[in-house]
């Protein structure tokens, strides 16, 4: 069963991720890299990858004259994605727990972060 | 670059395509396997997926002793990632172009469905962040 696990924060949330300290920054990505390891290592890994900021998202409808129409403006509340796993794993309890060590990644004097992920399986239609 | 292209629904817009005939669904279906098949002609495919139902999603937060915390609640207003594309192109007007051509993607009656498709690079590392 494949799920994927979305990291997702507002705008207020990435500038306070922006302001770490280094030191916190790299606890923080030792750990999620460890859980990448972990997952590569029971074959339950297939990607994962983080986005760019905010800032530079757009919102694209249709076409006008040919060209497409994009928007980059966002209420403050929206939620982006920040980054996302995907994982092949048994039981949706795994997948579960898997989205808890994420969450339990360190964060600012090495406290847990906490972040909410949102964990979600494939549709099988999408092939 | 890299750029992940993202169709995001709330809760009343998934309802809404529940609701879709059979042969609305198909030709739908039958656009987004076409513009597939371009993608990865052209040689800028890198991966799609589509996601299953916003109900059976699940937020998973750290709880003390180790085991997760599930929540299956969320607000009425939350956008729901519905699927996504990811595309290896040379600049970001080639990824919003294949934006508008999802975006186009029919609808009910067939007519263009110009769903909003959010548009993000993303990362090869830190640095990105300008950190």
């Amino acid at each position: 069963m494949k799920y994927i696990l979305l990291m997702s924060g507002s705008k207020a949330g990435v500038d306070s991720y922006l302001a770490w300290t280094p030191q916190d920054r790299d606890a923080h990505m030792a750990i999620l890299h460890k859980i990448n390891r972990e997952l590569t290592e029971s074959g339950e890994f297939i990607a994962t990858q983080g986005l760019t900021g905010p800032s530079e998202a757009k919102l694209v409808r249709g076409e006008k004259n040919g060209l497409p129409v994009t928007d980059g403006v966002f209420p403050e509340a929206k939620e982006f994605l920040l980054g996302f796993w995907i994982v092949d794993v048994a039981t949706p309890e795994r997948a579960y727990a898997i989205a808890g060590k994420i969450s339990a990644a360190p964060g600012p004097n090495g406290a847990p972060t906490n972040m909410p992920i949102e964990v979600r399986q494939f549709a099988s239609y999408s092939k | 670059m890299k750029y992940i292209l993202m169709m995001n629904a709330t809760k009343a817009n998934w309802e809404d395509f529940a609701k879709w005939t059979k042969e609305d669904l198909q030709r739908n279906v039958a656009f987004m396997r076409t513009f597939s098949k371009e993608l990865k002609d052209k040689g800028i495919f890198v991966g799609t997926e589509g996601l299953g139902w916003p109900n059976e999603a699940k937020l998973v937060r750290a709880g003390k002793d180790g085991q997760p915390i599930t929540d299956g609640i969320f607000p009425e207003s939350k956008e729901f990632l519905a699927g996504y594309w990811i595309i290896d192109v040379e600049s970001p007007e080639e990824a919003y172009r294949i934006a508008a051509r999802v975006s186009a993607a029919p609808g009910r009656g067939g007519a263009p469905g110009n769903i909003p498709i959010e548009v993000r690079q993303v990362l090869k590392g830190f640095t990105d962040l300008g950190i």
